[in-house]
C-alpha cells in the first residue's frame, strides 16, 4: 500500500533544540517528508531567527511570530516551549528524548554543557539515540569553539579566493551561504545515521562542520592546486575555458551566458548574427580577443529586453538567463509552471509563499503541509498527549515560565 | 567496502556522468554503498573537465572527476543489454535525462530491480517551459537572483567560480534519494519510483527568504559592493601580514569587541553604530579605518584574539594553504584520494561524520572501464 508522498518518514520522531537557519533548515526537509520533529525553545530563551532585537514592544506586536526567515524555516513542525536551565524543563526534555530517534542541535559549544546536557546525558535516556550536532566548525579541533556565521565559514572555506576580479579583495558570494549548504548537509546525515539506526539498532554521534560542508562548492580551486600546485586565476566573470562567458547589460537588465562548447557558440552566433560573430570561430581568438567578443554580444543584448534575449538565445541552444531580483522569483514562468512556491496563511503575517521541497516523486510535488508553529503552540499535544502530563501539572508548568506562549524579556541576571 | 559502514548493501547505478550526479553518488560511494559508473566507451562528460593533471593523457586526467569518483568502479557499456545487467538489483539509478529519453526507463528498472528508485538530476526538472533549456552553474544562479546581489552597484553583476549549483544539486539528490532509501527499508514505501530533482529548484535554498521579504514588501537585497550585504556591517575581508582577515559583526556586543580589538575606541564611542544598519550607511569610511588598523597585523593572530572576545572572525585561506590549516588537519578534512594514473592528492572528504561508522576519508579512483570484466559476465559483454 503506497503511503501519502509527503509522510513516508512518519515513523521517525525529532527534538529539535536547533535555532537560526542551517539546523532548521536540516530538520525541515525531514518534516517535509513527514517526520514528526518537535522544535524546543524556551519563552526567553526562544529561536533567535524569530527575530534578534526582542522588546517589550516587539513581544506585544507579536512580532516573534512574522519573521519571515522563522516561517521559511520551521514549516511542519511541532513547537514546545520548556525552561531547559530549570530542572523540571530539563526533565521533560530528557522524556521526549527517550520517546524520539534523534537529537538536532546546533549551539555554541558552551550552551549545552550549562544545562547539563550533551550526547552521553542523550544516550542515558535513550541508548540508541542519534544526535547531529552542527556547530560552525564542527565539534573537535583547535576552532571547535569558535563563534561562526554562514559568513564566516564561507571566509575560512577560502571560498572567496576563487571569485571576482584580482583587483578586488577575495570576494564572498552570499550573506550566508554556509547556512544554507550546512542545511543541506545536516539532512543528509540525519539520513544516513538514521539509516543505520533502523537497520542496525545503533545510535550514535554525528558531527557537522559548516566550513567543511563549503568545501565541495570550491573544488575547482583546490583540486586545482593539488594537482598543479597553483590556484586558478581570479578572473572577474571571464574563464579560462569557454567564451563568451559574463553577464551583459540588456535594456532592463543583465543576462548571463556561459558558452561552454562549439554547440554554446552556435547558438549564439545564431541569435547575435553570425557575420557580427564570423572572426571569433576560433576558440583562442575568443579567448585573446574577450573584450572585442563581449562589445559585439553587448551591442546584441543592450537593444532587448533580459527576459527576451534570453528566450532568443535559448531557443537557438545557448545557455543564457536573466539575472532575477528576488522580487521577479514568484513570477518565473517556469518555478511557476513547476509549483515551486505555495502561499499560506499565517495567523500573524498573512499571505506568505513558500518554496516547496526541491524533489518530485513520479510527477507530484511533496505536500507543503503546516505554516511554521507559534511559540509553545503544541506544549498540551506533545506533553499532556505524547508524555501524558495531565492539566494540573501543565498549568502548574505554565504559571511557573517553565513552559509558554509568549516570549518575555530576559531577566539581566539570565543575560 | 569495508563492513559496517552506513550505506553498505545499497548499490548505486550513475549513468549520469555529471558533476551533480557525481557528487551525489559520492556521498553514497564514501559511506559505504556499492557505487557503479556505467560510462560509455569516451567515458563520462565529468573525465572532461577542467581542471586536468598535468602530463595525464584523457580520459583520466580530470581533477574533478577525481574529486567525484571516490570508491567508485566504473565499467563500459556498448548495448543497452548491458546497462541492463549492470542496473540488476540496483537500489538507486543515477540519470541527468529529461522526458522519455533517458538510458533506463522507470519500466525497464522495474524488470531488473523492483523496489528501485530513479534520481533524475537535471537543471531545470522533467517539466516546464524550460525544461529543454540549456542549463550552467551561472544560468540556475542568475534565475535565483543569487547574483542579482554580487558586484559594484552599477556594474556588471559577478558570477561566482566553478560548479557551486550542481553540487548543491547533488546534496539535495542525496537527501531526496535517502529519504526514499529509509522510506522503502522501514516499510512505507514499495514499487519502483522516479524522483525528479532540478539543479535550479536546489539552489533557491540560498533566495527563498528574500523571495518571502519582496513579497511582504520588506526590503530586500540589492548589488551594493563587494563584500556588501543589506543588512549589517561589517562583513568582508582585509589583507593583514600573513593573509586574509575575514570579519562579520552582526550584534552589539561583537560591534564592541571587534573596536576594542582593534583600537578603535573612536568608532564604538559612536552611538549610533550599534546597528548594523547605520554602520553600512557609513561603510566606506570604516572600511577605511578596518583596513589601516590590520595591515601589518597577523590574521591568524587577530582572528584568535578576536575569538576570543566573542566576535566572529577567520583567517581567509588560500588554497594553497587550505590542507595546512590547524583545524582542518586536526578534523581529516582533506584524505587521500589515489589514481593509477594521477598519482595521490589530498582533496575533501565528507563534511559530516558518523563517530560509530565513518565514511572512509579519500580512497581509490577507477580507471575508465577497469571494472567492466568484473561486473558484466561474459556472456552478457556485446562482441
Amino acid at each position: 500500500m503506497r503511503m501519502s508522498l509527503s509522510k513516508f518518514l512518519n515513523d521517525l520522531r525529532i527534538v529539535d533544540l536547533s535555532m537560526g537557519w542551517a539546523g532548521p533548515l536540516a530538520t525541515r526537509h525531514l518534516a517535509d517528508m513527514g517526520a514528526e520533529v518537535i522544535k524546543i525553545e524556551s519563552c526567553t530563551r526562544f529561536d533567535w531567527f524569530r527575530g534578534w532585537e526582542a522588546s517589550q514592544t516587539w513581544i506585544d506586536e507579536d512580532q516573534a511570530e512574522k519573521h519571515p526567515p522563522f516561517l521559511a524555516m520551521n514549516r511542519n513542525k511541532k513547537d514546545v516551549t520548556l525552561d531547559l536551565s530549570t530542572e523540571r524543563g530539563r526533565d521533560l526534555l530528557l522524556r521526549l528524548v527517550a520517546v524520539s530517534d534523534a537529537v538536532v542541535e546546533n549551539f555554541p559549544s558552551t550552551v549545552l554543557p550549562k544545562l547539563n546536557l550533551g550526547y552521553e546525558v542523550f544516550r542515558g535516556v535513550k541508548p540508541e539515540i542519534v544526535m547531529l550536532s552542527m556547530p560552525g566548525f564542527g565539534s573537535t579541533g583547535p576552532w571547535k569553539d569558535y563563534r561562526a556565521y554562514g559568513s564566516t565559514t564561507e571566509q575560512a572555506a577560502g571560498l572567496p579566493h576563487l571569485s571576482g576580479r584580482p583587483e578586488w579583495p577575495p570576494a564572498m558570494v552570499h550573506i550566508a551561504l554556509g547556512d544554507a549548504v550546512a542545511g543541506l548537509n545536516g539532512a543528509a546525515a540525519l539520513l544516513v545515521a538514521l539509516r543505520h539506526l533502523k537497520r542496525t539498532g545503533e545510535g550514535q554521534f554525528v558531527d557537522l562542520s559548516h566550513a567543511e560542508c563549503l568545501f565541495p562548492l570550491g573544488a575547482h580551486g583546490i583540486v586545482e592546486q593539488a594537482l598543479t600546485g597553483s590556484s586558478p586565476p581570479r578572473l572577474g566573470n571571464k574563464s579560462r575555458y569557454c567564451a563568451p562567458h559574463g553577464a551583459y547589460r540588456c535594456k532592463d537588465g543583465w543576462i548571463v551566458i556561459q558558452a561552454e562548447n562549439e554547440d554554446h557558440w552556435y547558438g549564439v552566433k545564431s541569435s547575435v548574427g553570425w557575420h557580427k560573430l564570423e572572426s571569433f570561430d576560433d576558440l583562442q581568438d575568443r579567448f585573446a580577443r574577450s573584450d572585442e567578443l563581449d562589445a559585439v554580444v553587448t551591442s546584441w543584448t543592450s537593444t532587448r529586453r533580459a527576459d527576451d534575449a534570453m528566450l532568443e538565445l535559448q531557443s537557438n541552444g545557448a545557455p543564457a538567463a536573466m539575472v532575477r531580483h528576488s522580487k521577479h522569483l514568484l513570477r518565473d514562468r517556469h518555478l511557476h509552471a513547476r509549483g515551486a512556491w505555495e502561499i499560506r496563511v499565517h495567523k500573524f503575517l498573512g499571505r506568505i509563499p513558500h518554496v516547496v521541497s526541491p524533489f518530485r516523486i513520479n510527477g507530484n510535488p511533496l505536500a507543503l503541509g503546516w505554516p511554521a508553529p507559534t511559540l509553545g503552540k503544541d506544549n498540551k499535544k506533545i506533553l499532556g498527549g505524547l508524555l501524558g502530563i495531565g492539566k494540573r501539572q501543565l498549568d502548574a508548568l505554565e504559571r511557573d515560565g517553565i513552559i509558554g506562549r509568549r516570549p518575555r524579556l530576559r531577566k539581566a541576571s539570565q543575560e | 567496502m569495508t563492513n559496517g559502514m552506513a550505506l553498505e548493501g545499497l548499490k548505486v547505478l550513475d549513468v549520469a556522468g555529471t558533476i551533480a550526479a557525481g557528487y551525489c553518488g559520492k556521498l553514497f560511494a564514501d559511506q559505504g554503498a556499492e557505487v557503479v559508473l556505467a560510462e560509455p566507451p569516451e567515458g563520462f562528460p565529468t573525465r572532461h573537465l577542467p581542471p586536468f593533471a598535468p602530463g595525464v593523457a584523457a580520459p583520466e586526467a580530470s581533477g574533478i572527476h577525481l574529486y567525484l569518483s571516490t570508491n567508485k568502479r566504473s565499467a563500459v557499456y556498448r548495448r543497452p543489454t548491458e546497462l541492463l545487467a549492470l542496473a540488476r538489483e540496483a537500489s538507486i539509478v543515477i540519470d541527468a535525462a529529461v522526458g522519455d529519453e533517458r538510458p533506463l526507463s522507470t519500466s525497464q528498472l522495474a524488470a531488473v530491480s523492483p523496489n528501485a528508485l530513479l534520481v533524475s538530476i537535471t537543471w531545470f526538472g522533467q517539466d516546464g517551459p524550460y525544461a529543454q533549456f540549456q542549463g550552467t552553474d551561472a544560468v540556475c544562479q542568475a534565475l535565483t537572483s543569487q547574483i542579482d546581489w554580487l558586484g559594484e552597484p552599477n556594474e556588471e553583476p559577478m558570477i561566482p567560480g566553478g560548479y557551486q549549483a550542481q553540487f548543491i544539486a547533488g546534496v539535495t539528490a542525496f537527501v531526496g534519494a535517502m529519504g526514499q532509501v529509509l522510506a522503502r527499508e522501514i516499510g512505507s514505501v514499495s514499487g519502483t519510483d522516479h524522483l525528479d530533482v532540478s539543479i535550479l529548484e536546489s539552489n533557491l535554498c540560498f533566495t527563498e527568504i528574500e523571495v518571502m521579504r519582496a513579497y511582504k514588501g520588506m526590503p530586500t537585497r540589492t548589488r551594493i559592493g563587494v563584500n556588501r550585504f543589506r543588512a549589517t556591517y561589517p562583513l568582508g575581508i582585509y589583507p593583514c601580514s600573513d593573509g586574509w582577515l575575514g570579519v562579520t559583526v552582526l550584534t552589539p556586543s561583537q560591534w564592541d569587541g571587534l573596536c576594542r580589538l582593534l583600537g578603535l575606541e573612536n568608532l564604538a564611542a559612536v552611538k549610533k553604530y550599534r546597528e548594523g544598519v547605520a554602520r553600512l550607511r557609513d561603510a566606506d569610511e570604516i572600511d577605511r579605518q578596518i583596513a589601516e588598523n590590520v595591515r601589518g597585523k597577523s590574521a591568524k593572530e587577530l582572528s584568535e584574539r578576536g575569538q576570543a572576545l566573542g566576535v566572529p572572525l577567520a583567517i581567509v585561506p588560500t588554497m594553497e594553504q587550505l590542507v595546512d590549516v590547524d583545524q582542518y588537519v586536526e578534523r581529516g578534512a582533506f584524505g587521500e584520494v589515489r589514481h593509477p594514473d594521477i598519482g595521490s592528492v589530498q582533496l575533501p572528504v565528507t563534511p559530516f561524520r558518523l563517530f560509530g561508522c565513518p565514511a572512509v576519508a579519500g580512497g581509490s579512483v577507477a580507471r575508465l572501464g577497469e571494472d567492466t570484466e568484473a561486473l558484466l559476465a561474459p556472456a552478457e559483454v556485446a562482441p
